[in-house]
């Protein structure tokens, strides 16, 4: 589970990178993403999500991204990421999700 | 100073002041002169046996000081342009003195009566009261004894000059010329006084300064071992040598050179007397500071070394910046300067992210074998982060070394190098001895390492400014071969004009745009964003650019193409990287215009009435899936045109820019500003929508790539009368005309 808080652009996408490599060393391949707290995300952020998923989802787990507001998942949407990615309302429901899925 | 015109004038101006050649030979003849008037003089009064008048007297005694006086100077003249070593100098002394003394020497023994002989009489052949000479041989040998003594004085005098004055300064050089004007003062007196008492107290003041300037010997320290040997011997000889000739000249004895001298002129007497006197006590003094000087000689020569070492490398720290010889240079010279055995240096490198340490020079020594006897990265570390010199006297004791007795580190020292208060490195030094460096050792190589310091940061610096003038002018390329990826005008469209530009935040970016005819009534438009910005971000665009050109021919309808681009792209994009573009495609016979959207911002149209929206048809981006799920998501729309309808096409760069409130401009802005201009043609709209984009960010530089395009339809009918024109905004800030890609329709 990663909160993301603030900007997401190509100077912090490195610190999203670092996380996410950090749960996949820990061999957690399930990642809910919470961007309740996300104001902004640039392309460069976006790509931090496509970089990991294929990884992940071969490993068995998936990366879900929860709770984003409205404009960024306008940005989400605009570049059709929903159609790659499962965004959920919230966090619950991401495990929920999570849970029916076998893994 | 003054200009001189050619060679010619230089070398004049170089001789004139030592006189012509015709001067000197006329000097040389003048002294001749002089010397046979005095042998006229000695003769005429053997010939009358009485003593010369007292005019003829003075004026005899005027014709020899002048005549000695020339010779003098001439000989000075003649020796002062040979200089040479100390050595060189006692030994032709040595030589003219056997050669003038002997000729004296030899003069006074010829006919010598017995001692004694020749009762009432002070000097040989000589009349005591009527002080003429007796015979003819007694008129020659005073005139040859007195021309060889004075002659070894003067030379004396000027030989031992080059001497007394080696580093001189202003007071060894008053000191020198007073004693010559005393020596001649004195001499000058004994025309007047007899000898006597007071004599000796005119003689004092001279004697004070022959044994002042005898204690010149500053040229001794600079002589090496060997040379400080036949400087004493020859001094010795030359000592010896004065001392029978001084004897000889004061001695009372009538067979002695010194009463004939006496009697040809009491003033020569006295001038070599004391002329002997300063050549007697100056060879004493060189030879006993010779000898004391002996056992100093190696550690003089080894401050003379470390010196050298030390300026050689001052001169490098202006010149040297190639870093390579620079190490080896840092290194040899503490060797050089006999500072030490072996010397190393440890320089900070930054590689794969992180800092290690690297000796990159070692003298006498190889860092192999260095990381062999000693933990080469524990002395770097220790002496770099505590900036203070490390010295390990005895250095095998150290746990971080493990050198043996024979490898030839007994005493080590570490030296951080630091310029503008940052380590450029490490210093090592080691010697084979324990307990090898005193304090004025590690001083030197304090200083040296300082010098060193500056040399290495100059070099960095060298090379940080030539990397950055590289980078930037590879950039400056780049920038260049990207601008000529952009439309350089955009190709005339039937019925409609089109306006378009674009902008970089950095040197090069990944916006692009462009518009093709595909045939006769049709005409593609693109634009794309990749993802990211900078070098990569630009290389992707230069494929997107190839794409379009080649793939909108083949498959013009906007669902072939973009899934054409997507397939051809998925095998050189990165995982996270992926490009948005809005293609369209427009029929001017079918009045008609198609478009897709490959996740990019959906385009903004509004039509003659006011009616705005944004069309925003279903589509991911190009890269995001690899698969058929590309294809099928995409959606195409298709729009019949009416004249006067707008569209809008551009990148996140527009709607995204936020002014100093960070506020977004948005997509509601962009909606409002083009329904504002709506009635004007795509040139004037593209600049009005600019110049509102720049007045709400209120600055005009960018902080993401920019791009915009502008379609506007006028309708098939009013074709011919209409050509689009497309520009880009001019005037109002520089900056954006510098940047823009100015994009005008051929006619």
């Amino acid at each position: 589970m990663l909160d993301l808080k603030g900007e997401l652009d190509a100077h912090t996408a490195p610190e999203l990178e670092a996380a996410i490599e950090k749960c996949r060393d820990e061999q957690k391949y399930s990642l809910i993403i919470n961007g309740a707290a996300l104001q902004y995300i640039s392309s460069a952020g976006l790509g931090v999500f496509m970089a990991y998923i294929e990884e992940m989802r071969e490993a068995g787990g998936d990366i879900k991204i929860a709770a984003l507001q409205p404009k960024v998942f306008n940005v989400f949407d605009l570049l059709g990421f929903p159609l790659l990615f499962d965004i959920v309302e919230d966090e619950a429901e991401a495990l929920e999700r999570f849970d029916k899925a076998p893994s | 100073m003054p200009v001189l015109p050619s060679g010619q004038s230089i070398r004049q101006a170089l001789t004139s002041p030592r006189g012509t050649r015709g001067q000197r030979v006329l000097m040389a003849i003048l002294v001749g002169v002089c010397y046979v008037l005095g042998f006229v003089y000695h003769f005429v009064l053997w010939q009358t046996g009485q003593p010369a008048a007292p005019v003829l007297e003075w004026a005899y005694h005027a014709v020899v000081a002048i005549g000695f006086g020339m010779a003098w100077y001439l000989l000075y003249q003649y020796i002062r342009v040979r200089y040479g070593s100390p050595a060189k100098v006692f030994w032709t002394t040595l030589l003219l003195g056997i050669f003038l003394l002997g000729i004296a020497s030899l003069m006074s023994n010829v006919g010598a009566p017995v001692s004694g002989a020749l009762v009432g009489s002070a000097a040989p052949g000589i009349d005591i009261y009527l002080n003429v000479p007796l015979s003819l041989l007694t008129v020659v040998k005073a005139n040859l004894i007195s021309l060889g003594t004075v002659a070894f004085g003067l030379l004396l005098l000027i030989q031992f000059r080059q001497l007394v004055l080696f580093k001189r300064s202003k007071s060894s050089q008053r000191n020198w010329y007073l004693m010559l004007g005393l020596i001649l003062f004195t001499s000058l007196t004994a025309l007047w006084v007899e000898p006597g008492a007071a004599k000796i107290i005119l003689f004092l003041p001279a004697v004070v300064l022959i044994t002042i300037n005898a204690f010149r010997l500053s040229w001794i320290v600079y002589l090496s071992f060997k040379e400080k040997m036949v400087v004493s011997g020859l001094s010795l000889l030359l000592f010896l040598m004065l001392l029978v000739g001084f004897v000889g000249l004061v001695s009372d004895d009538v067979v002695m050179a010194g009463s004939l001298l006496s009697y040809y002129s009491p003033m020569l007497h006295t001038f070599s007397v004391l002329a002997y006197l300063f050549g007697i006590l100056y060879c004493a003094t060189s030879l006993l500071s010779l000898i004391f000087h002996l056992p100093t000689t190696t550690d003089f020569q080894r401050k003379a070394g470390e010196l050298a070492a030390m300026q050689s490398l001052t001169r490098l720290v202006s010149q040297v910046f190639d870093a390579e010889t620079l190490y080896s240079t840092i290194t040899s010279s503490p060797i050089e300067a006999s500072l030490a055995n072996t010397a190393w240096l440890v320089i900070p490198e930054v590689r794969d992210g992180a800092i290690r340490s690297r000796i990159v020079a070692a003298t006498n020594t190889t860092p192999a074998f260095l990381n062999e006897v000693l933990d080469a990265k524990a002395l770097y570390d220790e002496v770099s982060s505590s900036r203070e010199t490390l010295h390990l006297a005895q250095a095998p004791a150290d746990h971080r070394v493990a050198a043996r007795p024979g490898d030839g580190i007994g005493s080590l020292i570490g030296i951080p190098l630091i310029a503008r208060d940052r380590p450029m490195g490490v210093l090592f030094a080691s010697k084979e001895v324990s307990m090898g460096f005193e304090d004025d050792d590690i001083d030197a190589l304090k200083v040296f390492a300082a010098q060193a310091s500056i040399a290495l940061d100059n070099a960095h610096l060298f090379k940080e400014q030539l990397d950055k003038e590289r980078l930037s002018r590879e950039l400056d390329i780049a920038r260049e071969v990207q601008q000529k990826l952009l439309p350089q005008a955009l190709p005339p469209v039937d019925g409609a004009t089109v306006a378009a530009s674009s902008v970089s935040a950095q040197e090069v970016g990944g916006d692009y745009y462009d518009v093709a005819q595909v045939d006769a009534q049709r005409t593609a438009f693109i634009v794309g964003d990749v993802s990211g910005k900078g070098t990569s971000a630009a290389f992707y665009m230069a494929e997107l650019q190839g794409i379009f050109h080649a793939v909108s021919r083949l498959a013009p309808s906007p669902v072939d193409f973009l899934s054409e681009a997507n397939r051809a792209l998925s095998g050189s994009l990165d995982r996270n990287v992926f490009i948005s573009v809005v293609y369209g495609l427009l029929d001017v016979e079918k009045e008609e215009l198609v478009l897709a959207r490959a996740g990019h911002c959906p385009v903004a149209t509004i039509n003659l009435q006011g009616e705005a929206r944004f069309v925003r048809s279903r589509g991911m981006g190009l890269g995001l899936d690899r698969g058929q799920l590309f294809r099928h998501a995409l959606a195409e729309e298709r729009i019949p045109l009416q004249p006067g309808d707008v569209f809008v096409l551009y990148t996140d760069g527009i709607v995204e820019s936020r002014n100093a409130a960070d506020e977004e401009y948005g997509y509601d802005r962009l909606l409002a500003a083009l329904k504002e201009h709506r009635h004007e043609d795509a040139a004037d709209l593209h600049r009005a929508l600019i110049d509102d984009l720049q007045r709400f960010t209120g600055h005009d530089y960018y902080d993401d790539d920019m791009t915009l395009l502008v379609l506007k339809w006028h309708g098939i009918n009013l074709a011919g009368s209409l050509h689009s024109v497309a520009a880009v905004p001019d005037g109002e800030t520089h900056e954006s005309v510098a940047l823009s890609e100015l994009a005008l329709p051929a006619e």
